[in-house]
């Protein structure tokens, strides 16, 4: 839809309008309600299709594997093992939900990206990496504090040992930041910006070449070199979305067993 | 250092580049628009960056 949207718009105006921002900005499709736009649609779709699949795969389990079960199996072993077991050490077995849920929607959300028809990443509206980062941020916290207490939670964050007394005022402030401000920012700023970069390389290239097709005989030949690249993007594209669903999932992992450890 | 590690150092660090940057350059910057002076914005900066930088040693440099 938002393919066809643009190319419309590309074709109606003089020249060629650069994919930009405003291609980001879909409106609801059902007037004057703000929740019935196409990237809530798809978080919703995400959650349905995930749900979907993990109960088909765990349904009939069996000591010798179907395909589909065997598929589910990697996913969860996966998760449990190299981001859960490995990062966060003997007690990870009460985050792992929480970590493979994070992975599954981040994946599946970013993987819309390049499903031809659907072709948006629900990530690249910054709403959602934001409430993904939060949920993150009071999980780790609240680890931290039920660990430590709160009031040596926060002394392990602000004074690291073995450092001269007057460091700690250059210091202190930094690491305050850095927990409570640098940490859910990067991280939901991280998982966007990529998104939306990405779509916007594909549009580009997509709409590119779309409109050098209208245009003379020369720039008809050229416009196949501007459809191969965005295809080479899209392969790209799938790389970078698994990537960023790894490494939010990971970072989360590595937050809550940095407040799980004693000295802090 | 698996590469698990590695990433974990490396956004830690560019964090605490960040945050140097913007706590200390933050209150340089304040302390112009305060004083109406020019010059506590570079100090807050420079200040920023070297206590950025000596946090990074401290957390990975020491051993």
């Amino acid at each position: 839809m938002l393919r066809v949207l643009a190319a419309t718009k590309g074709v109606e105006g003089e020249g060629f309008n650069p994919p930009d921002a405003g291609d980001f900005n879909l409106p609801p499709f059902i007037e004057g309600n703000v929740f019935a736009t196409k990237p809530i649609l798809l978080a919703f779709l995400s959650a349905l299709l995930i749900a979907t699949f993990f109960i088909l795969a765990a349904r009939k389990a069996s000591v010798v594997p179907s395909k589909l079960q065997f598929a589910g199996e990697s996913v969860y072993t996966f998760v449990r093992n190299d981001l859960g077991r490995d990062v966060i050490g003997h007690e990870f077995m009460r985050f792992v939900p929480y970590l493979f849920t994070l992975f599954t929607f981040i994946l599946v959300n970013n993987l819309f990206g390049i499903v031809p028809l659907i072709q948006f990443p629900t990530m690249s509206r910054i709403s959602f990496p934001y409430v993904l980062a939060a949920f993150t941020f009071f999980v780790f916290h609240y680890v931290g504090i039920k660990r430590h207490g709160l009031i040596s939670y926060l002394k392990g964050i602000m004074f690291i040992p073995g450092v001269p007394r007057p460091a700690y005022v250059l210091i202190t402030p930094l690491e305050l930041a850095t927990y409570f401000l640098v940490r859910p920012l990067t991280l939901s700023l991280r998982l966007f910006a990529n998104m939306f970069a990405g779509h916007l390389l594909l549009l580009v290239f997509f709409l590119g070449g779309e409109h050098l097709l209208q245009g003379v005989i020369g720039l008809k030949l050229i416009s196949p070199f501007s459809f191969a690249i965005g295809i080479a993007l899209t392969f790209f594209e799938f790389m970078v979305q698994c990537l960023q669903a790894y490494i939010f999932t990971l970072l989360t992992a590595l937050y809550i067993a940095g407040a799980l450890v004693d000295e802090h | 250092m698996s590469p698990r590690n590695d990433e974990n150092t490396f956004w830690t660090i560019f964090g605490y580049l960040l945050s140097g940057l913007l706590i200390w350059g933050g209150i340089g910057y304040g302390l112009d628009r305060w004083l109406g002076s020019g010059f506590f914005l570079l100090g807050g900066l420079l200040l920023g960056m070297g206590s950025s930088l000596y946090l990074i040693w401290l957390r990975f440099g020491r051993n």
